[in-house]
C-alpha cells in the first residue's frame, strides 16, 4: 500500500512537473505576458519620472525609500498585483475553453489536479518574476543615492515578500474563479477593484473578508499624512498570523480549483 | 475476438436537447467508422469514449476500465479532435515536443517520436514555423502527428479528413490502414461516406443520437430485406437479357436507361438473380461488359436506414 | 422545353438601400448584451443611484414630511435641487465606476469578436460602410450610457417640475437642460470611442475587458499617486475620472474639483477620442471590401 501511494505521488509529481515546463514555455512566449511585462515596469517609468523631478527640479523633499514605501508598493498592491492575477489566473481555465485546446490537454496521462496545480505555478512563477524585476529596480532607482544603507533592503525583502504572497494568494483565487464561472474576469474585476477597496472602510471583523487586509497588515501602518488615504481604516492581523491566513486562504482555493476541475464538465463552444 | 471498447446504454442529454440515447456497443480491434450526418451525436459519442464529458446514463469502458477520470488510461489512448484550436504561438515541434512531454518521455524520447510523427504526416520542414502560420491541410496534419506521436494503442478520430485535399486525404487513409495492420484499434468518424467506405468495412451508422446499425457494410446492406437490391447489367442485348427475367416473381421493376447497351433491374431476391444471369448469357450468346451495385454502397444504405 | 418550377417567383422590384443601415448592428448588439448572464442585475445596480436621486427631488418638495430624514445641514443642502444636484448625480464616484463595468459587459467584445471571428468580411460584404459599422457599435454603447446619464436627467427636471407644481425650476435655470444633453451626450461620445478603441486592440475579450476596467483605474490612480508626491493639481489631467469630473463642472456651472483650466481636460479627453479615431479607422481599414 505504502509503495502503491509512493508511486501515486512520483506520477503526481512528475505530471505536475511536466505541465509546469510545458505552460511556462507556453506563457513565456506568449505576446499577452510581453504586454504584461511592459505593464508591470510602468512603476519603473514613475520612479524614474519622481527621481528626476527629484534630483534636477528639486521638487519634492520625500525621501526614495519613503516614496518607494509609499506610493510604488501601493500601486503594486492595490492594481498592479491584482490586473496580474487576474488575468493569469482565470486564464488557468478560461484560456483551454476559450481556445477550444482543454481535449489536448485532458486526453493525456495527467491528473487534472496536477494540470490546474502545473499550470497554476507556472503562470505565478511568470507574474512573480515579472513583479520582482520591477519592484527591485524602482528600489534601486530612488534609492539610489542611499545603496550602502543595509537597512533598506531589509524593508525592500519585506515589501517583496508581501507582493509575491499577494500574487499567490490571488492567483490561487482567480484560479478558482475561473475552473468555476464562465464570466470571470467580470467577477474578479469587480472583486478587485470593488470589494477589496470597499470592505477597507468597514470597521471590526468585516476587514477580514479581504486579502489585502493580510496583506497591508504585514506592512507597517502609514504616518497620517498624505498617503493616509491610500491605506484607510485599519486594524491589522498580527504579521505572524497574517501569512498563516493567507498560506490557507491559497491552499483552500487551490483544492477548490482542483476538485471543481475534476468533476465539472465542460462543454466547448463549437 | 475481444471488445476493446465498450459501451453499456450510453446516453448524454445537453439540457432539453438528446445527445446520445441508448448506445451499447463492443468495438473491437481494427478500424471501425462512425458514420452519420452532421448533428447525428458521433462528436457526443467520441467525447463520452475520451471522458471530456460526463454520460447521464450508462458507462463507457476501455480494456474494462471506466474512462472518465481515469488519467493513466490515456497513455495508450491518441485523440485527434474535430476543432481546428492549437497554442498558435508554438511551433508545429514545440506543439509536439510539448504534448509529448506531458506523457513523461524522456527528452530524447520526445525529440525522435516527435520528428517520427511529423514526418510520417510531411511537416518535418516545416516545424520549426509557428502554428498560426499554418495551412488549414497542415494544421490537420499536426493534429494527426500529435494523436499519433506517443505510438497509442487506440486513436480516436473525429473527422480527421476535414480541410485536407484530395492527395492529403488518400495519403492519411492510407496511414490509418497501416494502423490498423499494426494491430491498432481505430475509431474514425466522418460525415462524408466515401472516406469511410475507403477505410473500413466494420462501420457504426449513427442518427439522431442513435445506433442504426453496426457491422460490415455488406451484411447490413443483405439485412434490410424490405428494401429491393439494384443492378446495372451493361451487355450487347439488355432487351433480350431483360425479357428472360420479365416473368420471375423476384423482379421487381426493369427500367432501360439513355444509354441504349444497359438495363437496371430491381429484385428482392438478389442471389436468385445472379444465379440465373450466367446462364443466360451463355444460352443467348450475350457478351457481358459490366455488373454493378448501384445501392450497394453506405449512402444507399443509410438513406434506406433514415428513411430518406 | 422550358421548365416551370413551382415555388420560385422572380422578383421584379428594385433594391433600395436602407436609410439606416447600422440599425441592425445596434439592435443585435443590444440583444447580445441583455443575453449575457447577471448582465441585467448588474444593470439594475447601476440604476440605483438615478432611483436614489429620484426619491431626493421627491423629498426636496416635501422636507417637512421627511424632517427625520434631513436633521442636519449637510442633508438639507444636498437636497437642494439645483445644478449641483445634477452635477453631483453624473460625476459621482460609484456611477462612472458602474458605467465601466457596463462597458465591459456591452464594449469588450464589440469589436474584438468580429476580429476574433474574423466577421469584418461578413460585414464589409454587405451594402455598409465603415462609418456605418462604427456608428452601429457605438450607438450600442450610446444605448446603454443614454439611459444612465440623459434618461435620468431629463427625468430628474421633468419629475422637478411634477413635484413642485410650477415652472420655477425652468425659469431658474433655463440652460440646465442643455447642459444635461450636452454633458450627457459628451460623456457617452468620449467612452464610445475609448471602449470601441480598446475593443479593437486585441482579440481577446477577457484581455479587453482588463484594459477597459485597467486603463481607467490605472489613470486615476496615477493621478493620486503623483499628485500626492509632486502637489500639483495638473496630474489630474492624467486621471480620466478627474477630467470627466472637471468637464462635468465646467458644464453646469459648478466649481472646479481640481484648480486646473476645464478646457484642459475636455482637451485631453477629446484627444484620447482622437487618438481612439485615428487607431479603429487603420484597424478595420485592413479587412474593408472595395465597393
Amino acid at each position: 500500500m505504502k509503495k502503491k501511494n509512493t508511486e501515486k505521488d512520483g506520477f503526481f509529481l512528475s505530471s505536475f512537473k511536466n505541465v509546469f515546463s510545458f505552460f511556462f514555455l507556453l506563457g513565456r512566449k506568449s505576446k499577452k505576458t510581453k504586454v504584461f511585462y511592459i505593464l508591470s515596469f510602468i512603476p519603473v517609468i514613475m520612479a524614474l519620472i519622481v527621481k528626476f523631478g527629484q534630483v534636477f527640479a528639486s521638487r519634492s523633499s520625500l525621501t526614495g525609500i519613503y516614496v518607494f514605501s509609499n506610493f510604488i508598493m501601493t500601486f503594486y498592491l492595490q492594481f498592479i498585483i491584482l490586473i496580474l492575477a487576474l488575468f493569469f489566473g482565470t486564464s488557468v481555465c478560461s484560456e483551454e475553453l476559450e481556445g477550444r485546446t482543454l481535449p489536448y490537454l485532458t486526453t493525456r496521462p495527467v491528473s487534472k489536479a496536477s494540470f490546474i496545480l502545473g499550470k497554476y505555478a507556472a503562470y505565478t512563477l511568470l507574474i512573480v518574476a515579472m513583479t520582482v524585476v520591477g519592484v527591485i529596480l524602482c528600489f534601486f532607482i530612488l534609492n539610489f543615492d542611499q545603496l550602502g544603507d543595509l537597512s533598506l533592503y531589509k524593508i525592500l525583502f519585506r515589501d517583496t515578500a508581501v507582493l509575491v504572497l499577494g500574487l499567490v494568494c490571488y492567483t490561487s483565487l482567480f484560479t478558482f474563479i475561473g475552473t468555476f464561472i464562465k464570466r470571470s474576469i467580470m467577477f474578479g474585476l469587480i472583486f478587485s477593484f470593488g470589494w477589496e477597496n470597499v470592505i477597507q472602510y468597514f470597521p471590526g471583523s468585516t476587514q477580514r473578508f479581504a486579502i489585502v487586509h493580510y496583506l497591508k497588515s504585514m506592512l507597517p501602518s502609514p504616518s497620517s499624512g498624505r498617503f493616509s488615504f491610500l491605506l484607510f481604516r485599519l486594524e491589522p492581523t498580527p504579521p505572524f498570523l497574517a501569512v498563516i491566513i493567507l498560506i490557507l486562504i491559497t491552499a483552500a482555493f487551490l483544492g477548490l480549483a482542483c476538485a471543481v476541475f475534476n468533476f465539472k464538465e465542460y462543454i466547448l463552444e463549437e | 475476438m475481444k471488445a476493446v471498447i465498450m459501451t453499456e446504454k450510453l446516453s448524454k442529454w445537453y439540457g432539453n436537447i438528446l445527445g446520445l440515447s441508448d448506445v451499447t456497443l463492443d468495438i473491437e480491434a481494427g478500424i471501425t467508422g462512425l458514420l452519420g450526418p452532421n448533428g447525428a451525436g458521433k462528436s457526443t459519442f467520441l467525447k463520452l469514449v475520451t471522458g471530456q464529458i460526463k454520460a447521464n446514463i450508462g458507462s463507457v469502458r476501455i480494456n474494462g476500465e471506466e474512462v472518465r477520470n481515469n488519467h493513466r488510461l490515456f497513455s495508450k489512448i491518441g485523440f485527434c479532435p474535430e476543432s481546428d484550436s492549437f497554442y498558435e504561438e508554438m511551433t508545429g515541434w514545440e506543439f509536439v515536443t510539448g504534448l509529448l512531454k506531458l506523457h513523461g518521455l524522456s527528452s530524447s524520447e520526445r525529440e525522435k517520436k516527435a520528428l517520427k510523427a511529423l514526418g510520417i504526416v510531411d511537416l518535418e520542414k516545416n516545424k520549426d514555423r509557428r502554428i498560426k502560420t499554418y495551412s488549414r491541410g497542415m494544421r490537420q496534419r499536426l493534429k494527426f502527428a500529435q494523436a499519433i506521436a506517443h505510438e497509442p494503442e487506440i486513436l480516436i478520430l473525429d473527422e480527421p479528413l476535414n480541410g485536407l485535399d484530395p492527395l492529403g486525404r488518400r495519403k492519411l487513409i492510407r496511414l490509418i490502414k497501416s494502423l490498423r495492420d499494426e494491430g491498432k484499434t481505430v475509431i474514425v468518424s466522418s460525415h462524408v461516406l466515401p472516406e469511410i467506405e475507403a477505410m473500413t468495412n466494420d462501420i457504426i451508422l449513427i442518427h439522431q443520437g442513435k445506433i442504426f446499425a453496426q457491422g460490415d457494410i455488406h451484411y447490413i446492406r443483405d439485412l434490410i430485406d424490405a428494401h429491393p437490391h439494384m443492378i446495372s447489367v451493361k451487355c450487347s442485348d439488355p432487351r433480350k437479357v431483360a425479357s428472360r427475367f420479365i416473368k420471375e416473381d423476384f423482379i421487381l421493376n426493369i427500367d432501360f436507361s439513355s444509354e441504349k447497351d444497359t438495363f437496371v433491374v430491381k429484385t428482392n431476391n438478389r442471389d436468385e438473380f445472379f444465379s440465373r444471369l450466367p446462364r443466360i448469357f451463355i444460352e443467348e450468346n450475350i457478351d457481358v461488359k459490366e455488373i454493378t451495385s448501384p445501392d450497394d454502397n453506405l449512402q444507399a444504405v443509410f438513406d434506406y436506414l433514415i428513411g430518406e | 422545353m422550358p421548365i416551370k418550377e413551382k415555388g420560385y417567383t422572380h422578383w421584379e422590384g428594385e433594391l433600395k438601400k436602407s436609410r439606416y443601415p447600422w440599425i441592425p448592428i445596434t439592435r443585435k448588439g443590444i440583444k447580445l448584451a441583455f443575453k449575457k448572464k447577471f448582465f441585467k442585475f448588474t444593470f439594475f445596480l447601476t440604476l440605483i443611484p438615478a432611483i436614489v436621486y429620484l426619491a431626493g427631488i421627491y423629498i426636496s418638495e416635501r422636507l417637512e414630511d421627511f424632517a427625520f430624514l434631513v436633521e442636519n445641514s449637510k442633508s438639507v443642502s444636498f437636497l437642494k435641487i439645483n445644478p449641483g444636484y445634477f452635477n453631483s448625480y453624473f460625476t459621482q464616484d460609484f456611477l462612472l465606476f458602474m458605467i465601466v463595468v457596463v462597458l465591459v459587459f456591452c464594449g469588450a467584445g464589440l469589436i474584438s469578436d468580429d476580429l476574433r471571428y474574423n466577421s469584418l468580411q461578413l460585414y464589409f460584404s454587405r451594402p455598409i460602410t465603415k462609418k456605418d459599422y462604427f456608428l452601429g457599435k457605438a450607438s450600442v454603447i450610446a444605448f446603454f450610457l443614454f439611459i444612465l446619464t440623459l434618461i435620468p436627467g431629463i427625468i430628474f427636471m421633468l419629475m422637478k417640475i411634477i413635484f413642485s407644481g410650477n415652472l420655477r425650476f425652468i425659469s431658474d435655470y433655463p440652460w440646465l437642460i442643455l447642459s444635461v444633453i450636452g454633458y450627457s451626450f459628451f460623456i457617452t461620445g468620449f467612452f464610445a470611442f475609448y471602449t470601441l478603441f480598446v475593443s479593437s486592440v486585441n482579440k481577446n475579450r477577457r484581455y479587453v475587458s482588463i484594459l477597459i476596467f485597467g486603463i481607467f483605474i490605472f489613470s486615476d490612480i496615477l493621478y493620486g499617486i503623483f499628485k500626492g508626491i509632486f502637489e500639483s493639481e495638473y496630474f489630474s489631467l492624467l486621471s480620466i475620472k478627474a477630467n470627466i469630473k472637471q468637464v462635468g463642472a465646467a458644464f453646469f456651472g459648478q466649481k472646479l474639483p481640481h484648480n486646473v483650466p476645464w478646457i484642459y481636460s475636455f482637451l485631453v479627453l477629446l484627444f484620447i477620442c482622437a487618438l481612439a479615431g485615428f487607431v479603429l479607422n487603420k484597424k478595420v481599414r485592413g479587412v474593408e471590401v472595395a465597393q
